[in-house]
């Protein structure tokens, strides 16, 4: 979509809206820095889909192939509810050495952009993020990227479908990808 | 006789010497003797069907530019323009007619020759020979898809340097006429040498520990056989050894994981295919296991860039049957992902342990000490039915040792001439050649 000040006021700006959707994204950069891991999948429905695609250096031209579409390509994510599921009894398992001891975690969500927002209360929305990890004794990583989200309201809060998660980078500076944005 | 420079491995004792994980003046060397002069892995043929495709990858540390002109022959260049040294390709892949270089327009063909250079007769006087001046070429083949590329002008043809591991080989890769079609890759980096990417995908005495949370995550929530030493320990598959190459095998139903037991089956489609290709025993009989490629390439397949004594660039593609539908291919890929590359269940759990067993060359205790590699010393033997040298075994620490004597060989090695190849003794039944 198209954004100006104008329609970004008017349109699609409902200031109720808005609100609740970024209380609900800081409180989910809360769960996921805490490490309630649990708790920060039940924001997604069963249905659920936890995407993040690869990130091609192309030319300006081109920047249609900068991210493959879904589908055609090796994604470092595109995870059912089950795989997600794999993901967490991992962690949860105590031998999971990736993130044993845990990471420590920093995401800083920001820039909601609600894109747009369905009869049946289906909301699209766009956020910008800076997430600091730090593991070990001196492993750090800078991550930063953006996400779109499918969230429906349900039971006065919201629950994601469809997640995409796009770093901005092209090769990733850390050792693995053991933590969730 | 000579007296060898590095003798890091003992083969009585399995005692490893791991300065060579951090030395930067091993690692210097290290890119001219391994890198300098061995076929490395650089694509697939899947990467650039098209004429004027081109895909952007390394040779060691080096950028290489992959093209196919237009006459469909696979080329490999060095990235840097022969003027002053800027990289000539700044993108990932892509299709062009010419690769333009951004600092000064020098422009040389899809083959790397010099075609045109910006005020050739107004500023250089006509005093430029175009011919001497084309991109640095590197000698190329394929193997069933997979291309490879030396700077090595002796080295011996990639048919020898692959030897009688390319019957092993040919059951993940030349199965089917149609061959292969490669995903991706991931790249992301890791502090790590690269030696221990390499020695570690054969190692299987890791995995019920190190992968446990995974196995046992992947058995609860999706059926998939159990991982467990007990189970992994009496399996009966076996490993050849070839050249420093190393393929693990079974023998189906008895010596598998029932089957392919992380997998999705990739081979089931092609089977009558393969025994035509393969013969019986080959293509009906055989699966392919864990495999890799002295120096650097963990087929899948994946590559292993080095980046530094402690630093390595690591490529994770997925590669998929051609034959197969788009929807199996994605399954497989979606699967490959999961389980390894930089987010993959299993792979995760590896790179600490990669980056201290690289890192402990650091300290003079460790160096003292030593780390031993030691299992299964003098379980080898030849077969009169299967090619190499033979580990009845299927966990086992062969592969380190035949791994850190290749890199011995070559270390030690003035010229090609030095290096040995092991005699190629397979009888190569059916249709499926190089070429695949």
């Amino acid at each position: 979509m198209t954004v100006t000040t104008k329609s970004a006021l008017s349109g699609l700006f409902d200031e109720t809206l808005w609100s609740t959707i970024n209380s609900f994204y800081i409180a989910e950069a809360w769960l996921l820095d805490d490490r309630k891991l649990r708790e920060w999948l039940d924001l997604f429905t069963e249905e659920m889909v936890y995407y993040m695609p690869r990130r091609r250096n192309v030319n300006r031209k081109e920047l249609d192939r900068e991210i493959p579409a879904r589908g055609t390509d090796l994604p470092y994510f595109e995870d059912s509810r089950k795989l997600m599921e794999v993901r967490i009894q991992r962690l949860e398992s105590g031998t999971a050495w990736a993130e044993e001891p845990p990471s420590r975690t920093r995401h800083l969500v920001g820039n909601l952009l609600i894109e747009s927002v369905e009869d049946d209360g289906t909301v699209r929305a766009k956020t910008a993020f800076i997430c600091h990890r730090s593991h070990g004794e001196t492993a750090t990583a800078l991550y930063s990227g953006y996400r779109q989200d499918v969230l429906h309201p349900v039971d006065g809060s919201w629950k994601i479908s469809d997640r995409t998660v796009v770093l901005d980078a092209n090769v990733i500076l850390d050792k693995n990808l053991a933590i969730f944005f | 006789m000579k007296t060898k420079k590095y003798n890091v491995i003992d083969q009585e004792t399995g005692r490893l010497d791991p300065t060579i994980y951090c030395d930067p003046d091993i690692y210097k060397e290290e890119m001219e003797k391994v890198f300098g002069r061995a076929w490395l892995l650089i694509g697939h043929d899947s990467l650039i069907p098209k004429p004027g495709d081109f895909f952007h990858t390394y040779m060691g540390e080096q950028p290489v530019i992959l093209s196919r002109d237009k006459t469909g022959q696979v080329n490999a260049m060095l990235n840097i323009c022969r003027h002053r040294g800027a990289r000539v390709v700044r993108t990932d892949d892509g299709n062009c007619k010419s690769f333009v270089c951004p600092y000064h327009a020098w422009t040389y063909g899809l083959d790397g020759k010099l075609e045109w250079v910006p005020g050739e007769e107004e500023l250089y006087d006509g005093t430029i020979d175009r011919a001497q001046l084309g991109l640095k070429r590197a000698r190329v083949a394929t193997y069933a898809g997979l291309i490879f590329a030396t700077w090595d002008q002796q080295a011996p043809s990639l048919e020898e340097y692959l030897g009688d591991a390319r019957w092993y080989l040919d059951l993940e890769f030349n199965r089917s006429a149609q061959g292969t079609k490669a995903f991706g890759p991931h790249k992301w980096v890791i502090p790590i040498n690269w030696k221990t990417a390499v020695d570690n995908c054969s190692d299987w005495y890791h995995v019920p520990y190190s992968h446990a949370s995974a196995a046992n995550a992947l058995t609860r929530i999706m059926g998939a056989p159990r991982m467990t030493s007990d189970v992994l320990w009496k399996k009966k598959g076996r490993a050849a050894f070839v050249n420093g190459h190393q393929v693990a095998f079974f023998r189906l139903p008895e010596d598998s994981f029932d089957g392919n037991p992380y997998g999705v089956d990739s081979t089931a489609e092609n089977h009558r295919e393969a025994i035509e290709r393969l013969g019986e025993l080959r293509g009906d009989g055989l699966m392919l296991g864990t495999h890799s490629l002295f120096p650097n390439t963990v087929l899948g397949f994946r590559i292993v860039i080095p980046r530094g004594p402690n630093e390595t660039e690591f490529w994770h593609f997925s590669m998929t049957n051609a034959a197969d539908t788009p929807d199996k291919q994605r399954a497989v890929a979606l699967e490959h992902a999961a389980q390894n590359g930089a987010g993959g269940h299993f792979e995760s759990d590896d790179i600490d342990n990669w980056s201290q067993v690289s890192s402990s060359g650091k300290y003079a205790g460790a160096r003292e000490i030593g780390q031993y590699v030691n299992m299964g010393i003098g379980n080898t033997h030849t077969d009169d039915v299967f090619p190499g040298q033979i580990s009845d075994r299927f966990v086992t620490e062969q592969n380190h040792r035949f791994f850190y004597n290749r890199w011995e060989e070559f270390m030690n090695a003035d010229s090609w001439d030095d290096i040995p190849l092991d005699p190629m003794k397979a009888t190569f039944e059916g249709t499926a050649s190089m070429d695949g």
